[in-house]
């Protein structure tokens, strides 16, 4: 063999050692079926409390509890930890860039299932290329039948290396300059939206200019799956169109249920430009010159 | 027999050794209650304290074998009832411990008052993964003070000095081994006051305070504040008349550890900013005046460091 050959083996060599092995292939929406028939082939992280996770968790899965993925930071209920910190986590947690993770928390109310597609999106800001979710959560694993495991698993750390998608990220000036350019999505229920009602922690009622409503619990089967993905993509096209490529950011009240309208339009559907606003009305409320509409 | 698991007697029948400690132990004794307090009483005082105070109070809620394998505690008259039917618990953290622990140390520990969790939580670490069995029975000794008990679980236990990753943390470490405690730094907040949920002492509503150790004038460290003022025991004919003999901050352990903090991250949060730090401006007012003892005012670091 010549040397010019050799050179291009050893370089191709190279290359295909630099080059991350794919993700193995998740929907984004996983069911109990898949997710048993699957365990061997992803991660599976639990998200809830250490002491849930001890009671019985899906065999296999390692415990990073919603509360390393999102914090309480200067008076704001669910913002991103500082990205070292999150490194760190996800290193603790042996969590790489192509590692095919599969996020089960809770779903017996709505901040539960929220966690689930917040802690996803977190996931996807981190830069953690492949994520799904198990519907129905543990509940429907639970009532599926399936095995249930009170062996707690170590991870085995590694340095998480991945590139961080701020672009999935929205700040409270980024959202309130892009009204009347980008859709805002508020997904809060109506009588929120419109500001019959409103959470203590938040300090006026009422929706941003120009917002649309995209309720989150419309999303929902009672036993806590999500809906048909074509009923659920009916009700995304009809608050913001089917332009796949048009820039959207959803926000809540607090940036945890948010998540889930963010989780299924970008993820599940296919819109390219989705953002998430952590602070949400608990962040633009309680600045007096943000303009709200009833 | 009526509540069984509350007659020390019945259980030592089986667990002979562990009964005997844990008669001795400040679980069940909880004298460390009474002693943390009663050098603020002439020796009149401490009387009617021992009588009218500590037994109807400090001793109504701590705590018999039951209180931790079977039910939760009455506290104030409330309890959760029984943690698992009527079976035995050995151990379930979440209840065993939380039930009494659950008004600040545990909801702390979990990262409930904010910021993060530990980050022993975050790990899936639990009471017991530093906390002895020993520690919670008791050895046999009959201790007057938690900090008489030497095997308490201490960070370098774990976390050597000297065997840091980075050159930071090791000279962090190394220069302030000598006057700071871990906690100082790594304690990340939020945690709750006393006066965070119980009002009508004071109109304070301090959060995160660091100072002087009161009982190591040589360390800063975390400080909790001890919600006794001047009346607290009035209803009881009390005065106090030795009040400020003790401060009303207390070192504290505080159990929400991370590896990073502000203080960790930039020097200038303390040797700058002090921020967090306990001041004249954010002392309790009217209280002990050993309390000035504790303002600590750390100084800037030298341009040439």
């Amino acid at each position: 063999m010549g040397k010019t050959k050799s050179k291009i083996l050893v370089g191709l060599l190279a290359l295909l050692l630099c080059v991350p092995a794919a993700a193995f292939a998740a929907d984004t929406v996983v069911s109990a079926d898949w997710l048993q028939a699957n365990l061997s082939k992803v991660a599976t992280v639990d998200i809830r409390k250490v002491e849930d996770y001890n009671a019985g968790h899906v065999p296999g899965a390692i415990n990073v509890f919603y509360g390393v993925w999102a914090i309480q930071k200067a008076g704001l209920l669910n913002e991103l930890p500082a990205d070292d910190d999150l490194r760190d986590s996800l290193s603790a947690a042996g969590i790489e860039p192509t590692t095919t993770v599969v996020v089960v928390g809770s779903t017996a109310n709505m901040a539960e299932k929220a966690n689930n597609t917040r802690v996803g999106w977190t996931l996807k800001y981190a830069g953690v290329g492949s994520v799904a979710v198990l519907d129905g959560g543990m509940e429907k694993w639970v009532a599926a039948g399936k095995p249930v495991s009170k062996d707690a698993v170590k991870p085995k750390a590694k340095p998480y290396r991945g590139a961080f998608n701020k672009a999935v990220l929205a700040s409270k000036a980024y959202i309130l300059s892009s009204i009347g350019k980008a859709a805002i999505v508020d997904v809060r229920e109506p009588d929120f939206y419109s500001g019959a009602k409103k959470l203590d922690f938040v300090a006026r009622p009422g929706h941003l200019k120009g917002a649309v409503n995209l309720p989150t619990a419309a999303a929902y089967n009672d036993d806590g799956t999500f809906k048909p993905m074509a009923d659920l993509e009916a009700m995304a096209k009809k608050a913001v169109g089917d332009d796949k490529g048009k820039e959207i950011i959803v926000y809540c009240d607090s940036g945890r249920v948010a998540s889930i309208w963010w989780y299924l339009l970008s993820q599940s559907m296919g819109y390219t430009n989705v953002k998430l606003y952590d602070g949400s009305a608990q962040d633009f409320a309680k600045d007096p010159s943000v303009p709200l509409e009833p | 027999m009526k509540r069984p698991s509350n007659n020390l007697s019945l259980c030592g029948e089986c667990h002979p050794e562990i009964a005997a400690n844990y008669k001795k132990s400040l679980h069940y004794t909880t004298i460390g209650q009474r002693n943390r307090v009663i050098r603020r009483m002439s020796a009149d005082e401490a009387k009617i304290f021992d009588e009218k105070v500590f037994e109807t109070s400090c001793r109504s809620c701590h705590a018999s074998c039951g209180d931790c394998h079977v039910k939760s505690p009455a506290i104030g008259g409330v309890s959760l009832g029984l943690i698992s039917k009527h079976k035995f618990v050995r151990k379930d953290e979440g209840k065993t411990c939380a039930y009494c622990h659950g008004g600040r140390v545990y909801p702390e520990y979990t990262g409930e008052y904010g910021g993060n969790a530990d980050v022993h939580y975050q790990k899936g670490m639990m009471c017991m993964d530093c906390h002895t069995m020993d520690e919670l029975h008791g050895d046999g000794k009959a201790y007057q003070l938690k900090e008489e008990v030497r095997d308490r679980p201490r960070c370098t236990d774990c976390h050597e000095p000297g065997r840091e990753n980075k050159l930071t943390a090791r000279v962090g470490h190394l220069k302030h081994s000598e006057n700071a405690s871990c906690y100082a730094c790594h304690s990340a907040g939020e945690y709750r006051q006393c006066f965070n949920c119980h009002g009508g002492h004071s109109e304070a509503k301090p959060g995160f305070y660091i100072g002087t150790s009161p009982r190591n004038h040589r360390e800063i460290t975390t400080l909790r504040i001890i919600p006794t003022v001047r009346d607290t025991f009035k209803p009881a004919g009390i005065q106090q008349a030795n009040f400020d003999a003790l401060p009303n901050y207390w070192d504290s352990p505080i159990h929400n550890i991370r590896k990073r903090t502000e203080r960790t991250r930039n020097c200038d949060v303390c040797h700058e900013d002090r921020k967090g730090f306990l001041t004249m401006e954010t002392l309790l007012k009217g209280s002990s005046r050993v309390n000035l003892e504790l303002i600590k005012k750390p100084k800037p670091i030298p341009v040439s460091q």
